[in-house]
């Protein structure tokens, strides 16, 4: 439905109709009622005229009685044109008004008889004496009772078309008025910052909030606040993630001038290159990782191919191996044949690369490392235990802050693995725990997928 | 001159330390804040370069800690963290300065030698007793304007001896200064340096206090 845009000219527009509706059918409803009883009234009328020429007739003498009194009555009104009455005795017409014709005016003899005379529509009465065979005609233009309808009829709506466009103009007003603590809502909005969220004070739109906006601009301060948390974290998660960027820049700007200023040192400076090197992978996989984040973010509907746990997790562990066994870590895998579920094959490597390879980074050298893959109670699940040093309660609660990073930890890393484990845990509605490996003594990560 | 460097990244950390010792420092790195705020307090070192993220303990506990107790050590605030507030709250906190990741090492050494010059009370950048002056900046020592070779250890210990401007430091003192950890310091070596110095300079330029120290004769006999 398209109607006015504007509310006050919605309002106005159903309040004017509404009005206009109510009036015309108390109109039509006056209308039919006054017909009603105008028609009973001039009825009456026409039969008391009627009997009148009936009485008037029977008590004439009997002199008269051949003799062929056509006398035209007289007229004394402007109505007198409207009505007409016949008298017929014995067949013959005796009397009539000027107006009325020479054949009976009715078929009827008696009662009430709507005929057409000279092309005009007339209301008959027709009666007769009882003793000296006397026909009374008497005859109103119907025409008449209408001209007194339709003069009802304006009288009732007239006031009607005068009012109408008054009354528009007060409800605009009153509507206006009305509608004011909408107004003042919408301007205090309008005048806003585009960066201000703080919740919309509650006199914003007058004295008090209307109990109708109050849902609103709850609603609208509950958004507010949402923004403004989100705008927070982004703000936060930017301001980290420069910082952790700086740190690896420093290192190879510094290591670079070391290598540079180095002389004649062929040992330092080839130290210092590598060095500047291994800052540079950390810079990469730094970005890697955040980039990594930030496409995780935006994405926020839950893949849906089928893939098989095992099979991802095996050539995760393919690609770790190498670098463990060169620091004489142990990396098991211990799956069932196929671990089937849905989910994204990429970000599930993703998990399983970011769980493996922290511990294996955060254990010392010699470490044993297992990856187990299975159905446990219809659920896919995927367990990571080491024997390293294991987490604190405190520092298992805190994994997953971004940035967060176990203190006096000589590792490399950027924090943000976990961040990203729980992420995509979340993507696939799978449950993240932890705790003390029964088997390793170290930690223990277990990620139970949706059934 | 030895500066303390509080930074727990190891290859930054490597950097730094490789750098400044390029450029003259005697460099002792620590790699969190409870050891960072240990050695300030145990006041070994001229200078420290402080980052804020440290582990275990964060930079600015660390130095609001250390300036409670009443160590005057110059600090220069290395760190990511740009924020105008953030800037503000760690020269209020007590750093000497403050520097912003990633930095020029020569600007670094330099913001160093200016801030353990000023925490001496040494406007100028060069220092001079009688007719030696001693750049830090060059490391280059001149007689009456003609250039001194000197040895390193020899340059450092001259070098606290002209900032003591006159004071007597110990031969422990001394030792302190120019020596970082788990450098072997033989039990005669600053009487060799000394004994250098007096015959590549002048001879009544280092006075020895006996039983206390050495000092520099600040005017000519």
């Amino acid at each position: 439905m398209t109607g006015p845009r504007s509310l006050q000219g919605r309002l106005l527009a159903l309040v004017l109709a509404t009005v206009s509706v109510v009036w015309l059918a108390a109109s039509a409803f006056s209308w039919w009622e006054a017909r009603h009883e105008l028609d009973e009234l001039l009825d009456g009328h026409l039969a008391q005229a009627a009997s009148l020429l009936v009485v008037q007739r029977g008590r004439g003498s009997h002199e008269d009685d051949d003799d062929d009194e056509r006398v035209d009555a007289p007229m004394l009104h402007r109505y007198g044109p409207k009505v007409a009455f016949q008298v017929w005795h014995e067949g013959r017409l005796t009397q009539r008004s000027s107006n009325a014709p020479t054949e009976p005016m009715a078929q009827t003899q008696r009662g009430f008889e709507t005929v057409t005379m000279n092309g005009e529509p007339w209301r008959v009465f027709a009666t007769r004496g009882a003793k000296r065979d006397i026909h009374v005609y008497v005859g109103e233009q119907i025409d008449s009772r209408a001209s007194i309808l339709q003069g009802m009829l304006r009288g009732l709506l007239a006031p009607l078309l005068v009012a109408l466009p008054l009354m528009a103009l007060l409800l605009w007003w009153a509507v206006r008025r009305g509608l004011l603590p909408l107004h003042r809502i919408g301007q205090t909005i309008a005048q806003r910052e585009p960066q201000a969220l703080q919740p919309i004070a509650a006199d914003a739109a007058g004295e008090n909030m209307p109990s109708e906006l109050a849902p609103l601009v709850g609603a609208l301060n509950g958004l507010f606040e949402r923004i403004a948390t989100m705008l927070d974290s982004e703000r936060r998660f930017t301001a980290d993630a420069a910082h952790e960027l700086r740190t690896p820049i420093a290192a190879i700007r510094a290591q670079a001038q070391v290598a540079q200023g180095a002389g004649g040192d062929e040992a330092g400076r080839q130290h210092a290159l590598a060095a500047t090197l291994a800052a540079c992978d950390r810079a990469t996989r730094l970005v890697e990782q955040l980039l990594t984040l930030a496409r995780l973010e935006s994405s926020a509907d839950g893949p849906g191919d089928a893939v098989d746990l095992s099979h991802v997790a095996r050539d995760v562990l393919a690609e770790l191996a190498p670098a463990a066994l060169a620091r004489g870590q142990a990396i098991e895998l211990e799956a069932d044949a196929a671990v089937p579920m849905r989910g994204s094959a990429t970000l599930l490597s993703v998990l399983v690369r970011n769980l493996a390879d922290n511990a294996l980074r955060y254990s010392p050298d010699g470490a044993r490392v297992i990856v187990s893959v299975g159905r446990r109670e219809g659920r896919p699940v995927l367990t990571v235990d080491d024997s390293g040093g294991g987490l604190s309660d405190a520092q298992q609660q805190r994994l997953g802050e971004r940035f967060f990073r176990v203190l006096g930890n000589a590792a490399p890393g950027s924090g943000l693995g976990w961040s990203i484990v729980r992420r995509i845990a979340a993507v696939h509605r799978a449950e993240v725990t932890t705790g003390r490996s029964a088997a390793l003594g170290g930690l223990s990560v277990r990620v139970a997928f949706a059934a | 001159m030895r500066i303390l460097l509080a930074e727990d990244d190891p290859l930054l950390g490597d950097g730094l330390r490789a750098g400044l010792r390029q450029l003259g420092f005697v460099v002792d790195w620590v790699r969190d804040g409870v050891a960072a705020e240990r050695e300030l307090n145990d006041g070994g070192h001229e200078a420290a370069v402080l980052d804020l993220g440290l582990p275990m303990k964060d930079g600015m506990d660390v130095l609001a800690a250390v300036r409670a107790r009443g160590v005057r050590i110059p600090v220069l605030v290395l760190t990511a963290r740009d924020a105008v507030p953030d800037r503000i709250r760690g020269l209020d906190s007590g750093a000497d300065d403050y520097v912003v990741k990633p930095v020029d090492l020569h600007e670094l050494a330099a913001r160093l030698r200016a801030l353990v010059r000023r925490s001496h009370g040494q406007p100028d950048e060069q220092l001079s007793v009688q007719d030696v002056v001693l750049d830090a900046a060059k490391r280059q020592v001149t007689l009456e304007g003609e250039p001194v070779t000197l040895s390193a250890r020899e340059f450092d210990v001259l070098h606290a001896l002209m900032l003591a401007d006159g004071r007597v430091l110990s031969r422990e003192q001394l030792e302190q200064r120019i020596y970082g950890w788990g450098q072997e310091v033989e039990s005669n070596a600053i009487e060799v340096h000394i004994h250098h110095l007096r015959r590549k300079l002048k001879a009544e330029l280092i006075q020895t206090v006996r039983g206390v120290g050495y000092a520099l004769a600040k005017a000519q006999p």
